[in-house]
């Protein structure tokens, strides 16, 4: 998978685009992890080519939500699909996270 | 000319009748030998089931006496011991009958005078009294002079421990009793006394009376002397019994039981009428057919030869041969695993030809035969064959038996030199493997990549030899391969030139991979053209079973192996992509899969072995009609992913784990999990059903 980092007015944007399964949540974690130290800011995870996400991708996700929540920040996801959003539905993620979708 | 006819008639009718003795004979023989087989086979039956039945009584006899035994022998060394207390008897006695719940009552009976302040007679004794409840008694006196009972005056004499013979006792709660009794023995090993455990005989009749191995069975129990423990009912059922009967060593006893003979044969007898019946129908037919034939023959006389006759004769007898063998064809339309069609091509003289066939538990019995010679006697021959081989058939699954069964039969009552070529196979539907005997008929064709002749030993037709040795042989039919089996008349078939079929053009006739039906017609089709106007000399018979396998076509297996190494996810994830496609999969569904199996799999890589150990992760994949089963495998560490607690999706962010996700996520998508762990590997078995 690749990711994209955009800080633009304080708002950070991160495009994630393809396949976010086991192998590839271990490649990005120390970006996002950086991303941690940043949380007081507005951070929107852009999923628009997003097509898969296992639970090592959730994990990553929730870190971000919970360092935010610490830091006064928030985590915006915009434009899950439908397949991601069962996802979400299951974890009970839908109850954590602010969704924007187009 | 009038008297010429009478000579005819006189002829005719002598023929009919000699015939129909004829018939009568073999068929009185083929009952009374299939009559003996039968009641042998059932008396066998019943001894194994008495033995069974026997053996298993006599275990929970020595089940009881047992136990009893080695409980009243410590007692007696525990009143060695404890020889100087005589009040310590009755906690001693007590303790005895306490822990054996058999046990109406025991006593120590200690010789005249032992203990010189307890008088000539001092036997304690402790009595059962209800549940929980013992009574403690000294017995004894001029009235109870126990040394003149058996139990103590037969011990103290011979020192041996022994069942004493049933006797009425007044103490033990007026009942019959047998007494276990031990001898006790002062330091320098003279008798001094005589222990003995009373055990109550209600428990023995309900155990004989559990023995019901045929309906009206009853049992008996005798003591060493013949008395009876357990006697007969009052009212037995009338009629003559099968008796068996077990001694029981360590008690000496004599376990008999008695099976009512009727009940044992009550099956073989109904099925005795019946046949008997349907073959005097066969012989009323017979004579009146003949009968009606010697009319006709009167009339005709003048224009009709003796030939003409005969062959009448011979087509009415081939006419009830005919009506013997199956002829409905498919013959099992509702099984999909066989197709299969036999053919009977008269000659204008009968030959003894037959084919027979049925299933009985998921196994096809066929066979196909000829009878040497021709005429009324090989027809006959034929029936006789046929009904043994349903005779035979009825309690053998074995070829190589029921070809053997049939030939001592056949030898015994060949007076006339006939035998018959015979094929008896058992092909299981369930797996296309069939077990098979041939007794001298000629080797079939097996129909798979090719046509090939089976291999068979020649081994005697029946009839010739009683004591002949038959072996039997075995082959599998893959799915899709047929048995073709023929008799002689397909080969020794004749044209105008005297030129035979022969096998070649047989086999160069026959397709692999076509239904039975299409090989007969070619077949059939081939020799009507080869033979075209010569005049046929034998039947010709088909037998052609196709195998068609087992229906369960539908379910697939794919399997997948890969390393404890993360970066092969991407190979399940193919994986998964094929078996979507090829079951058709919605792309969501599709996706679902794929996440479970990950989440699966990458809890084995990540944490089934040691760090840096090499392991290995299968996933096989059942690709059913309506679900799909996973079962992922490794043999790292025990682990059972579904004890873990689950997830509560409800709970706030602060209050929510990092992890637990992955199992949660397999649960959800999935319809069911099972976690098992067997030989040293962990599996987890996942269900959807689609």
């Amino acid at each position: 998978m690749e990711i994209e980092i955009k800080e633009i007015n304080s708002v950070i944007t991160v495009a994630l685009k393809g396949r976010m399964d086991t192998p590839a949540s271990q490649e990005v974690v120390p970006e996002m992890t950086a991303l941690q130290d940043k949380a007081d800011k507005t951070i929107v995870l852009d999923c628009s080519e997003l097509t898969y996400i296992s639970s090592s991708g959730l994990r990553i996700f929730l870190s971000l939500r919970k360092a935010a929540a610490v830091k006064g920040g928030e985590v915006i996801i915009r434009n899950i699909n439908d397949d991601i959003r069962s996802v979400f539905m299951m974890t009970g993620f839908l109850n954590l996270f602010e969704i924007e979708n187009a | 000319m009038a008297k010429n006819m009478d000579t005819i008639k006189n002829q005719a009718s002598r023929q009919g009748i000699i015939m129909i003795l004829g018939a009568a004979l073999l068929l009185a023989a083929t009952s009374i030998i299939q009559n003996y087989y039968a009641h042998r086979g059932l008396l066998l039956e019943a001894e194994e089931r008495a033995e069974k039945e026997l053996t298993i009584s006599q275990l929970r006899i020595e089940n009881i006496t047992g136990p009893v035994e080695t409980a009243v022998r410590n007692t007696a060394w525990m009143v060695e011991m404890n020889l100087s207390k005589p009040d310590t008897m009755f906690t001693l006695l007590r303790n005895l009958v306490e822990i054996n719940p058999v046990l109406a009552e025991a006593a120590i009976g200690f010789e005249a005078n032992y203990y010189p302040e307890k008088g000539y007679w001092y036997e304690p004794v402790v009595a059962r009294r209800g549940d929980d409840q013992f009574e403690e008694m000294v017995l004894g006196s001029p009235s109870h002079d126990y040394f003149s009972l058996e139990w103590y005056a037969h011990t103290s004499r011979t020192g041996e421990k022994i069942w004493s013979e049933p006797y009425y006792d007044e103490s033990a709660g007026r009942t019959t009793v047998v007494s276990y009794t031990s001898p006790v023995r002062d330091s320098e090993g003279k008798i001094v006394a005589v222990i003995s455990a009373d055990l109550t005989m209600e428990w023995l009749t309900d155990l004989l009376n559990d023995i019901q191995p045929y309906p009206n069975t009853y049992g008996t129990l005798e003591s060493r002397n013949g008395q009876m423990l357990v006697s007969p009912p009052d009212n037995p059922v009338p009629g003559d019994a099968v008796y068996y009967a077990r001694h029981i060593e360590s008690t000496g006893w004599l376990m008999s039981i008695f099976i009512p003979r009727h009940e044992i044969m009550r099956n073989v007898n109904r099925v005795t009428w019946l046949i008997s019946l349907l073959q005097l129908l066969g012989l009323a037919l017979l004579a009146l057919i003949a009968m009606k034939s010697v009319k006709d023959q009167s009339h005709l006389a003048q224009v009709k030869s003796n030939k003409d006759k005969l062959d009448n004769e011979l087509r009415i007898a081939r006419d009830i041969q005919m009506s013997m063998i199956p002829k409905t064809f498919p013959p099992f339309p509702e099984r999909k695993e066989i197709d299969m069609t036999a053919a009977m091509v008269s000659a204008k003289e009968v030959g003894g030809d037959l084919y027979d066939f049925f299933i009985r538990n998921d196994k096809l019995y066929f066979c196909i035969g000829d009878v040497s010679g021709k005429g009324v006697p090989a027809a006959l021959v034929m029936a006789v064959t046929r009904s043994l081989f349903r005779s035979v058939t009825a309690h053998e699954t074995n070829p190589m038996r029921i070809v053997s069964l049939m030939n001592e039969s056949m030898s015994d009552i060949n007076d006339n030199d006939m035998f018959v070529t015979f094929f008896c196979g058992v092909l299981d539907l369930n797996n296309g493997h069939i077990r098979y005997c041939n007794a001298g008929h000629n080797a079939p064709f097996i129909l798979a990549d090719s046509v090939e002749e089976l291999s068979v030993m020649p081994n005697l037709p029946l009839g010739v030899k009683a004591e002949m040795v038959y072996r039997e042989q075995e082959v599998k039919l893959p799915a899709g391969a047929t048995l073709f089996l023929y008799t002689d008349g397909l080969t020794e078939a004749e044209n105008v030139s005297h030129e035979l079929f022969g096998e070649k053009r047989a086999k160069d006739l026959l397709s692999c991979g076509v239904s039975a039906e299409s090989n007969q017609e070619s077949i059939i089709d081939g020799v009507t053209a080869f033979v075209g106007d010569a005049e046929r000399s034998d039947d010709l018979t088909l037998l052609i079973i196709r195998y068609m396998g087992t229906e369960d076509k539908k379910v697939k297996e794919r399997r997948l192996v890969l390393h404890n190494d993360i970066q092969q996810i991407p190979q399940l994830a193919e994986f998964i992509l094929t078996i979507a496609e090829e079951k058709h999969l919605s792309q969501s569904l599709s996706m679902s899969l794929n996440l479970a199996l990950e989440e699966a799999v990458t809890n084995v890589i990540l944490y089934a072995y040691p760090k840096g150990a090499d392991g290995l992760v299968t996933i096989e994949a059942i690709l059913r009609e309506k679900s799909l089963d996973f079962i992922v495998s490794d043999s790292g560490r025990p682990f059972d992913p579904t004890a873990v607690p689950e997830v509560d999706t409800d709970k706030s962010l602060d209050e929510r784990p990092i992890g637990g996700l992955g199992i949660h996520l397999v649960r959800s998508i999935m319809d069911d999990v099972h976690y098992k762990r067997t030989d040293g590997k962990n599996y987890l078995s996942m269900t959807k059903t689609i």
